[in-house]
């Protein structure tokens, strides 16, 4: 019996071998990463990469002067500067524009780029249904005409005096017609970098576009790594998993940071006006009185102090205090709570009312958020905080004006306008203010544009719109020895065009690794097989397998279903969250066609589970590539992470269990057993802060959080698990030392256990081959259990350390609404834990021949 | 199963459950309120005589703070237990005393939810609900239902063969009696050690909720969501992480020495934990 089970345990192990040998592949060899690779944080991750598609920042972050080019482009002073036209003219009448193109410019695709090219762009943004952010904008060109292949007309029905700034901005850049409909995943631009690949959820990689019309960029890579949690952002910026962040999400470490002699500190101004966003078509803030109540009673230095550490301008209207055209009006509504409390007297609400307050996820929305609930508490006003995501925010607030109050910054350039749009969320109308912004853009005599400029921030203030709070600071932070990044953001966009290294240093992971996510389901596929092979030639009974198996397609079946309704309740539209802030509602409405989500639910249900039977897991909303490759990217992390979790939990626990066992009741065991307690108690999130603290922050030992990517070889790769696995595994180890413990102790009580001493084995021996193999089934059942909570349940561990694993696509799934995901990954997660318990069972069956055939409940 | 001695679990035990709930209370009666008012001016202060364990961002002190979240995390994990021991007793009861297709589904649905690994649920629900202190009871709440009925159900079956519940048959009992007069009393000591270690696991639930922003919102405080703020602040203001965290292993040790020295007390057969 013994033998048979050496046996068993022995193939068992040669079957993880075979798994482990094919996660922990050599290094390939790269191509040595080109001179000067340098990888930069973002907090957010795009949605798509096509700009003209979507005003979400984070994809012009990405793409815009770097992928993308337009006719003009925006210098880092607020210039404009020629692009892609070298040249152009504008006739007296402002309405006809002639622009110049430059020779001898290529698409990436090596297509070359005309005239036409441009025509294409701008019909496609201005066509009917398009998602063009500018769409609204743009119904003002009355023609574009392609003159020559390097001369093209603009013709408007009516003068618009931004339209050379317009054109400069990421929205309107120049795309090919062969390649504009894969700008979302595959974007193809002119720009001095051309896109490599999206690790979705991690990182986007540009390199250096060698055939570039002019300057040809400095660096050869630059990788965007998304750092969702602005907690892992200073952690990965100390373990340099990232060289710099354009704009750092934790102003509470600018100053220590600016104080590090590593890092380049540049504080720059960006194009956000922060506001207190108030409802006013909604009572008591269709009164004046009321929002200028709420005006007095805060304090915007306390919220610069308190939420951004200092950092931002205050401001008093809807405009940028670095605008030649700024008037300051902070001091229109002063920090007067006694005043604030006569006008909400006078107003009629001499004890306040209650309001509530809906907060998107940015930090300074969220910690700015709290200080105003806090100070409008003292003039009486109740505030309930309601933390939302975007999707929400977007759903509630921006389209349906379901709120109150809000806060959120509005970072486009010359946003001013959005006061002049019907059915905008702030619920504001007035002529006035229209007539005045038609007058605007009549307007090219510069003095008369600054006085209209003044006249409409003027007014904003005056009817007190909203409460006007900060400049959103941009927080530059990069590596000392890096270069030519901007210290402005005068337009939507990262621009690393000029940025360089001192000395070239590679930094920043390889290629995709959509194949080791092959491998890695392939491994698994391995296992799982082995261990139905095992069963199955030791005739664990067929009924037996077969009962097991109708109760796992039943269960899953439940599974799919409570998953489905659950997944479909989740308020928030997917197809509004992806359109962004300007989306309309017909483009919402196509695209939610193009999602499937407009036929019945019960349609799509068997539509779902339809391709679940012929392996098609979907297509992703939000990344549009198949759920299959998502999936298979993050399980190269999960899995391994869970693996090397699971054998670390076993070799920390298996000495501890034999140890305090070795001598039931000893100091030993106590001790021991008391350090069990101790550790079971340890949650695994504040292990990880304090590990994180130690060993990235204070020893520079290992990185702080992030993935390298399996390509940048096994040792980083591992490196960047090996925290993580800790945090994972002290507390799971405690547990099954205490499981082992026991059921050693128990085993040593038994009959066999003192026979086998009487007979003059050591305590020792008796432990190892008489009762160890006993408590096997405990434990059993106890790694189990672990296996499927560490493959599923570590999504907290994956947010600590930034890791791209399954919990976190989960998240991120879930609160991007990408449904398909969501419930593709769901019901997979459900199934390894129902499938784990099949196997632990039929391990049973192995390890206890006395159990083979049974049935157990 | 725990090697110390029971009595001294229960001591070291008691006392630290006893200090956080006492923690909790002084909250509750008003004593911190000023202390936790938002005050720029006295922000991120290290501990000492003035604020023993310092101040956080905001200017709030993290003593105060560490109090508020301990009336957080006691309500919502006492209130998600609760849930689990409400319709969970009940339905295992039934289970037990019925047989049959009640008990099949009762059993099945157990293993359905169990399937679920307990944090994606959470985060399903929360998601579902919007975050707040109800979504994290109902989140927790669910997942502990099957736990109590599993528990009931196996030590009801067993209870049915014993003599005292024949004798009650054969006296012509109903089955509901049978359960209330018979079972109820016999599971209610398993059910209570029982609830301790689920009250110790619901506390790190609730507190990983908070951690990932699905918890309970602002401005009440919660332990979860201190940590989260602090890591940020993790190499300036490293109290920040220390006391949440510290407050948070505590009580879980506290309820978790409990349990087992209720355990042993009532000699009763705990299976294997869950992780």
């Amino acid at each position: 019996m013994s033998a048979a089970r050496g046996r068993a345990l022995r193939r068992l192990l040669a079957a993880f071998a075979v798994a482990a040998a094919i996660y922990v592949q050599p290094a390939r060899v790269l191509g040595a990463a080109p001179a000067g690779s340098i990888t930069l944080g973002l907090a957010l991750e795009p949605p798509n990469l096509d700009p003209t598609a979507t005003s979400a920042e984070a994809t012009q972050d990405v793409v815009y002067g770097n992928v993308f080019e337009g006719l003009t482009r925006i210098t880092e002073d607020g210039r404009v500067a020629p692009a892609l036209a070298d040249s152009w003219t504008v006739g007296d009448d402002g309405l006809r524009y002639r622009f110049h193109l430059r020779a001898g410019v290529h698409f990436h695709d090596g297509a070359p780029f005309s005239a036409a090219d441009v025509r294409f762009s701008l019909d496609r943004a201005r066509a009917p249904g398009s998602a063009n952010p500018l769409h609204d904008l743009l119904g003002a060109v009355r023609e574009v005409r392609v003159v020559d292949e390097r001369t093209l007309d603009i013709e408007l029905e009516r003068p618009v005096a931004e339209l050379l700034t317009y054109l400069g901005w990421g929205n309107l850049v120049i795309l090919s017609p062969a390649s504009a409909a894969q700008a979302a995943t595959a974007p193809i631009g002119t720009g001095p970098f051309r896109f490599v690949a999206w690790r979705k959820g991690d990182a986007i990689v540009l390199a250096r576009n060698s055939a570039y019309w002019g300057t040809p960029a400095r660096l050869g890579r630059v990788t965007f790594r998304i750092v969702a949690d602005a907690s892992s952002a200073l952690a990965a910026l100390l373990a340099g998993d990232v060289d710099g962040y354009s704009n750092f999400p934790a102003p509470e470490s600018v100053a220590a940071l600016s104080r590090d002699p590593r890092f380049t500190v540049a504080v720059g101004s960006t194009e956000g006006e922060t506001l207190l966003a108030i409802n006013n078509a909604r009572a008591p803030f269709n009164d004046v009185r009321v929002r200028r109540a709420l005006a007095h009673a805060i304090d915007r230095r306390a919220i610069i102090t308190g939420a951004m550490y200092g950092h931002g301008q205050p401001i008093g209207s809807h405009f940028p205090p670095h605008d030649p055209a700024y008037v300051d009006l902070t001091g229109r509504y002063p920090f007067d709570p006694a005043a604030a409390r006569a006008l909400l007297r006078e107003a009629g609400y001499p004890k306040g009312f209650a309001v509530t307050l809906r907060l998107p996820p940015p930090y300074y929305a969220r910690r700015s958020g709290e200080i105003i609930a806090s100070e409008l508490g003292a003039i009486g006003i109740r505030v309930r905080i309601e933390n939302v995501e975007w999707a929400q925010w977007l759903e509630q607030v921006f389209k349906n004006r379901d709120f109150d109050l809000t806060v959120v910054s509005h970072t486009e350039p010359m946003d001013y306008d959005i006061y002049a749009r019907p059915g905008y969320y702030f619920g504001y109308h007035s002529a006035t203010y229209d007539a005045r912004l038609a007058e605007l853009s009549r307007t090219r005599d510069e003095a008369a544009r600054m006085r209209l400029l003044g006249d409409l921030q003027r007014q904003l203030a005056d009817d007190c719109v909203n409460v006007f709070l900060f400049e959103l600071p941009k927080l530059g932070v990069w590596r000392r020895d890096l270069h030519g990044l901007w210290r402005e953001s005068p337009v939507q966009g990262i621009n690393v065009s000029a940025a360089w290294l001192d000395a070239p240093t590679a930094s920043g992971p390889g290629t995709p690794a959509g194949r080791t996510g092959a491998l890695v389901l392939a491994g698994t596929g391995i296992v799982m097989l082995g261990l139905a092979g095992f069963a199955l030639r030791r005739h664990v009974g067929a009924r037996y397998l077969a009962g097991r198996g109708v109760s796992l397609l039943l269960t899953m079946l439940a599974a799919s279903i409570v998953i489905f309704v659950l997944v479909s309740v989740l308020p928030g539209d997917p197809a509004a969250y992806m359109m962004g802030l300007s989306a309309r509602p017909d483009a919402i409405a196509r695209l939610r066609a193009e999602y499937g989500l407009d036929v019945p639910a019960w349609r799509q249900y068997v539509d779902w589970i339809g391709g679940l039977v012929h392996g098609n897991l979907g297509t992703s909303y939000t990344y549009r590539v198949p759920v299959a490759e998502l999936v298979g990217d993050r399980l190269a992390v999960s899995l391994p992470l869970a693996l090397v979790s699971l054998a670390l939990s076993i070799v920390l626990a298996l000495p501890i269990a034999l140890a305090a066992a070795a001598r039931p009741g000893g100091l030993r065991d106590r001790v021991l057993m008391g350090i069990a307690q101790v550790g079971l108690a340890l949650p695994n999130f504040w292990l990880g802060l304090l590990l994180i603290l130690v060993f990235a922050v204070q020893l520079h030992v290992l990185p702080a959080g992030g993935f390298p990517g399996w390509d940048a070889g096994t040792g980083p790769a591992l490196a960047a698990l090996l925290l993580p696995a800790i945090s994972l595994a002290l507390p799971q180890a405690c547990i099954l030392a205490r499981v082992l413990r026991a059921e050693l102790g128990g085993a040593l009580a038994e009959d066999y256990a003192r026979t086998a001493r009487a007979k003059g084995l050591s305590t020792w021996r008796t432990l190892w081959r008489h009762a160890l193999p006993n408590a096997a089934i405990p434990a059993l059942t106890v790694l189990g259990l672990q296996f499927s909570f560490l493959l599923a349940g570590s999504i907290i561990v994956e947010t600590v350390y930034g890791l791209p694993g399954l919990g976190r696509l989960l998240f991120q799934a879930t609160t991007q609404r990408d449904l398909i995901v969501v419930r593709s990954v769901v019901l997979l997660l459900v199934a390894t834990v129902v499938i784990v318990n099949v196997a632990v069972e039929l391990l049973y069956a192995i390890v206890d021949p006395r159990l083979r055939g049974r049935s157990r409940h | 199963m725990n090697p110390a001695s029971p009595r001294a679990s229960l001591a070291i035990g008691a006392t630290l459950v006893g200090g956080i709930v006492l923690l909790a209370l002084t909250s509750l009666a008003g004593v911190f309120d000023d202390a936790l008012a938002i005050d720029v001016g006295r922000r991120l202060l290290a501990p000492g005589a003035e604020h023993w364990f310092g101040t956080d961002a905001l200017g709030r002190d993290v003593l105060a703070l560490i109090a508020s979240g301990a009336c957080t995390s006691l309500w919502v994990a006492l209130a998600a237990v609760l849930v689990g021991v409400v319709v969970g007793v009940p339905l295992g009861l039934v289970g037990a005393a019925r047989g049959g297709l009640p008990d099949e589904i009762v059993a099945r649905t157990g293993d359905l939810v169990f399937a679920f690994p307990s944090l994606l649920l959470a985060v399903l629900l929360s998601a579902a609900l919007g975050p707040g202190a109800l979504t994290a009871v109902v989140a927790i709440g669910v997942f502990n239902v099957p736990v109590f009925a599993r528990l009931v159900r196996g030590k009801a079956l067993s209870l049915m063969t014993r003599d005292f519940v024949l004798a009650a048959r054969l006296s012509g009992r109903g089955r509901t009696a049978i359960a209330l007069e018979h079972l109820l009393p016999n599971v209610a000591v398993l059910v209570i050690v029982q609830a301790t270690i689920q009250l110790s696991l619901a506390i790190v639930a609730e507190a990983g909720l908070s951690y990932v922003g699905l918890g309970v919102q602002p401005p009440a405080a919660s332990w979860g969501r201190m940590l989260n703020d602090a890591q940020t602040l993790v190499g300036q203001a490293p109290w920040l992480a220390a006391f949440p965290g510290l407050a948070l292993a505590l009580t879980v040790l506290g309820l978790n020495l409990l349990g087992d020295a209720l355990g042993a007390r009532f000699a009763t057969h705990r299976s294997g934990e869950a992780p």
